[in-house]
């Protein structure tokens, strides 16, 4: 059993459906929401929107780190830390995932600068590691080819650093905004902007997986849920950063309840995968590092906490 | 633990051995030796298994036969050389001429699943031009088979075995996406693409029959290196755990520990059965038709020893040609040291390969070879070290504790066809009381133009990517082909295009034995592709009645 | 010769994952070979055995591998190489007559059998039987090269490198089943394999060895 077509045309079939689906709602919702809309010079904004908002994307940020933090120290110590620098994703890593429960805990509306510092040195750190496995790839034999692409340092890995890194920062920005004003980042509602990186964000791991799962030659039909429910996603959340202003998004905001779940069901089909391989767990030392990377489905989630985030800002300051 | 697979035949009282579950067993129709089958096949490698399945899911009644016994390679497979042996083909047989061929482990399994049991599982295709190696390139002889029928089975084949291989194959004509992803390379692999780079030469991940993801019951490759001696995970996709499980849904019956001796022909010259030893006597089954695929040396020997007063030369042997033009392949190699260290043993042998000289035909010497990595084990090292360079005493012993920083390159060579190269029969008898098998082989000046040409390039290889100790292997031979070769006219030939005797119209070859040319690659992928067609052919024959 | 892999010992890994129940049984028979002869008689157990220290020199400082009792089991047990020489008898036979052919020639060459001459003057008979150049009616027509390339050196140095004391000189990674290897690039190992000494860390790799598996 190789390639069953069937599970990846009901997927095909379903990621067109949602999408024409997605399309359609918008102009009945919206006119739904137009008719009821009250005039936006009386709309009152919740003054702890912003707070609740940069929370959820230091819960969003850790989720992240947490996920980086268990696949890089797995992933380096199968590279026997051949490189001194494979030690950065774990310490910085930590770090973030440190800030990122402080942050959830901090209920005051100024960025803090330590955690700022932190977020910027993690998504600066995922950029230096992304350079790096990019380099990596092209000197071995072959280059840019498909085995190295399989085999060599995955370039998805230190980019979720480099998400979990923008998200903790994007959410200091967002905390730092005066109670009751809509949150700007770089001139952008706030919304939008986590919106956009959430959309590039899952696009993103949706291409590694089924990279990965490519390599895996799609043996089980499972593993092409991450390559059809995360592209949804990404296109509903993407509509949300890009489209016209909605007050209500049920559709996007099941969608990332959805991949947030998926998330940590992936781990779940990893436990699954390391069990089925020779010696199952009793063989962890090789097969937790040969098998399914236990850790690295969570990133979903983590990438989903922080769509629901924009979500929230989004419905919270409607005209942006 | 199991019981011995050695002791008592396991493929009895309506059931065999469950090859994926300890202790587990599948329902085995058994048929009767006095009502006549429709097949019978003698040998269940390469070219047995597929035909096993494809006869039986084709409706017919089908018993398989092997000398060899059933292995359950979960529980009776240990990570030792010398214990793993037991796979391997150890009764003797005579080798003599100019360049004796070394038998056992090198070409010979004994086992149900025949040498794919303990294969380095590289599957390969022909070069188009091979099947017309004469009239296309001018040596050796033409194949009856034409290359686009044998690219279709030969994507059949891929399937079954669930091949992992690269996306994008360097050579030949396009062919269908593998299966199964290539596997990572080794360090000895990864030395083998950066010399060929370094010479200007395409290389590919190797495609191999062991799995880089799960497949059914089987896990992937958990990068042991004891391929060559036996699978313990069932990753490796032999006959064992692929066709032979299907035949038996199909409802064919194995008969393992059960050593074809002679096939009895009737008065109208028509086969009418196999007399076999097993459980201690000699016993008859009747069977309306005859495959024997017991590969090179085995089926000529069968053949030769069923001789009789109306086929006195032996069974199908009108053209004089049974036993002889058998081909080997040339398997020498180059070795080095590196500083780094490379700890060859690990994953499959030859995980990476150049079939450049199979294509480039710009050479003084007919035929082709390609090279592959290497990762002999202790054992097999210390038989390179000693038989290469003489080592014994304090030397050898030093010399090997270099064995953690070696890196080699080993060819298959083609090698030309020449009927004094052959099979025949001694008068020495083995343990069953049948006649040995001698097998007599000289190489001929194009094969030696060959080797020493591959021996130049790989060394070239070696050195490009800094080995120093550089030395070669001058003598090694593998794969077996040749003594039964199909052909277009009964005169020049022992079977047709659909390997059916001309001779015995109910008597059938199917195994490397039918190979009119070897090729410059391993062989086993074009046997089961051949056995896969047979089965088809033979499906298409009864239905018209020409059975 | 030093010690390249110090403290690393195959059999500590025994009741690893790197094992399992089968190896464990073929590795204990192994090690269990009968010492005493079951094939060769007592004379020719003696020039076996000066044999066998000259094709494999084993080091003082440990239990030597039972080279001449692996022989004769072969020899005992009928374990067969799958193909033999036209010009050579069947094994048994060939290696009493090569053993009886090499006492003859040190008697010959240096006036006793072989097993009493000096390490230098047996190296030097084994050199001459490599390159052919011992005749003799002993050798009843068995051309005393092949019996040096098909029987001598590798019946004894293929039963050296079976042993696990070998693998530990060699640092070869042992048994490995269910558990295989992960890192299988150039100048990677896995914590289960055996770790080089480099100069002057031999203190150190032994304890690396030692807690590895």
């Amino acid at each position: 059993m190789t390639r069953n077509p069937a599970p990846l045309a009901i997927s095909a079939t379903a990621l067109l459906g949602l999408t024409a689906l997605a399309l359609t709602l918008r102009p009945v919702v919206g006119t739904r929401v137009v008719r009821s809309r009250p005039p936006v010079h009386i709309r009152m904004i919740d003054p702890g929107a912003a707070i609740r908002a940069a929370r959820r994307m230091n819960r969003a940020a850790g989720v992240i780190a947490a996920a980086v933090l268990a696949d890089s120290s797995i992933e380096h110590y199968r590279g026997s830390f051949h490189n001194k620098a494979m030690i950065a994703p774990l310490v910085i890593a930590s770090l973030s995932l440190a800030a990122s429960v402080h942050g959830n805990a901090d209920k005051r509306s100024t960025a803090h600068r330590v955690r700022d510092g932190i977020y910027a040195a993690a998504a600066l750190t995922g950029l230096i590691g992304t350079c790096f496995h990019i380099f990596n790839i092209g000197k071995k034999s072959g280059g840019f080819s498909w085995q190295n692409l399989f085999y060599s340092a995955p370039i998805g890995a230190p980019a979720a650093l480099i998400l979990s890194g923008t998200m903790g920062f994007l959410a200091e920005r967002v905390r730092d905004t005066t109670p009751g004003v809509a949150p700007i980042i770089a001139g952008v509602s706030a919304g939008r902007a986590v919106a956009a990186a959430t959309s590039l964000g899952l696009l993103g791991t949706a291409s590694e997986a089924a990279l990965l799962h490519f390599r895996g030659a799609y043996h089980d039909p499972f593993m092409y849920l991450p390559v059809t429910i995360p592209p949804v996603t990404a296109a509903l959340i993407g509509n949300a950063a890009f489209g016209r202003a909605r007050e209500r998004r049920p559709m996007t905001r099941f969608w990332l309840r959805f991949t947030a779940l998926l998330g940590f069901a992936g781990s779940g089909f990893h436990a699954i995968g390391i069990a089925r391989n020779m010696g199952g767990w009793r063989n962890w030392r090789q097969n937790l590092l040969n098998g399914p990377p236990l850790p690295a489905p969570p990133s979903f989630t983590g990438l989903a906490l922080a769509g629901l985030a924009a979500l929230g800002l989004m419905e919270d300051h409607p005209d942006d | 633990m199991a019981a011995d697979p050695f002791a008592a035949p396991r493929a009895a009282n309506g059931r065999a051995p469950d090859v994926f579950r300890h202790g587990g067993w599948v329902p085995m129709r058994e048929f009767s030796e006095t009502e006549a089958v429709d097949f019978v096949v003698v040998g269940t490698g390469a070219g047995g298994g597929p035909l096993l399945a494809g006869l039986a899911e084709g409706g017919f009644s089908v018993v398989g036969f092997d000398a060899g016994p059933y292995f359950r390679p979960l529980e009776d497979f240990a990570s030792d050389e010398r214990e793993q042996e037991k796979l391997y083909w150890t009764d003797e047989r005579i080798v003599d001429g100019a360049n004796p061929i070394t038998m056992g482990g090198k070409n010979s399994g004994k086992a149900v699943g025949g040498s794919t049991v303990h294969f380095a599982m590289v599957s390969l295709r022909f070069r188009p031009d091979w099947f017309k190696s004469r009239s296309v390139l001018g040596y050796g002889a033409d194949w009856p088979l034409d290359w686009r029928e044998m690219w279709d089975y030969y994507t059949k084949a891929e399937k079954a075995l669930s091949i992992s291989g690269p996306l994008r194959y360097p050579w030949g004509p396009k062919r269908p996406r593998y299966p199964y992803r290539a596997h990572e390379l080794n360090g000895a692999a990864e030395l083998l693409a950066r010399g060929a780079e370094a010479m200007g030469l395409k290389w590919t991940p190797t495609p191999l029959a062991t799995v880089s993801a799960p497949h059914g019951k089987s896990p992937p490759c958990v990068y042991r290196g004891f391929c060559r001696f036996g699978c313990s995970t069932n990753a490796k996709q032999s006959q064992l755990v692929t066709f032979i499980p299907r035949a038996l849904r199909a409802g064919a019956e194995i008969r393992d520990l059960a050593m074809v001796g002679r096939i009895e022909t009737g008065p109208d010259g028509r086969a009418t059965g196999v007399h076999y030893h097993r459980e201690g006597s000699w016993r008859f089954q009747k069977a309306r038709n005859i495959v024997v695929a017991g590969y090179a040396i085995e089926t000529p020997r069968l053949l030769l020893a069923s001789a009789t007063d109306k086929y006195p030369d032996g069974l199908a042997n009108s053209s004089g040609l049974v036993g002889k033009n058998l081909m080997t392949q040339s398997n020498q190699a180059v070795f080095g040291v590196m500083e780094q260290e490379v700890r060859w043993n690990k994953g499959p042998p030859s995980l990476a390969i150049t079939e450049h000289w199979n294509y480039d035909d710009r050479k003084d010497f007919a035929g082709g070879y390609c090279w592959m990595a290497q990762g002999p084990l202790p054992v097999e090292w210390v038989a390179v070290q000693t038989s290469s360079r003489g080592l014994w005493g304090l030397a050898l012993r030093e010399e090997m504790e270099k064995y953690n920083h070696q890196v080699g390159l080993k060819m298959v060579g083609e090698m030309l066809p020449d009927e004094r190269n052959r099979v025949t029969l001694a008068d020495e008898k083995d343990r069953y009381g049948l006649r040995v098998a001698r097998v007599t082989y000289g190489w001929g000046d194009n094969d030696k133009a060959l080797i020493q040409h591959a021996l130049g390039q790989m060394q070239m290889s070696l050195e490009a990517v800094g080995a120093t100790n550089i030395f070669r292997q001058e003598d090694d031979t593998n794969h077996l082909a040749g003594t039964a070769r199909m052909g277009a006219v009964p005169a020049t030939s022992v079977v047709s295009s659909d390997c059916r005797s001309w001779d015995i119209p109910n008597l059938w070859i199917c195994d490397g034995s039918v190979f009119p040319t070897t090729g410059g690659v391993n062989p086993s992928l074009t046997i089961t592709s051949i056995a896969m067609r047979t089965a088809d052919r033979i499906r298409a024959l009864a239905a018209r009645g020409d059975l | 010769m030093t010690d390249r892999y110090p403290g690393y010992d195959v059999l500590a890994r025994r009741w690893t994952e790197s094992w399992n129940e089968t190896t464990r049984q073929v590795i204990d028979q192994r090690l269990a070979v009968p010492r005493e002869p079951r094939f060769f008689s007592a004379t020719e157990w003696r020039t076996l055995s000066a044999v066998c220290d000259r094709i494999v020199p084993q080091p003082k400082d440990r239990p030597p591998v039972p080279l001449p009792a692996y022989v004769d089991q072969k020899m005992a047990d009928g374990l067969l190489d799958g193909y033999r020489y036209a010009q050579m008898p069947p094994q048994g036979e060939a290696w009493q007559r090569g053993l009886a052919a090499l006492d003859a020639a040190a008697k010959e060459a240096h006036g006793g059998p072989f097993h009493g001459l000096s390490a230098e003057q047996q190296d030097g008979l084994l050199r001459r039987m490599q390159q052919g150049n011992l005749i003799g009616k002993a050798w009843g027509g068995m051309p005393c090269k092949l019996f040096f390339e098909h029987r001598v050196l590798p019946d004894i140095t293929h039963a050296y490198y079976a042993h696990p004391i070998a693998w530990n000189e060699i640092g070869f990674g042992g048994p490995a089943s269910p558990r295989g290897y992960v890192r299988m690039g150039l100048d990677r190992r896995d914590p289960w394999e055996a770790v080089e000494a480099a100069l002057g860390e031999g203190t150190d790799t032994r304890r690396k060895n030692n807690h590895g598996g």
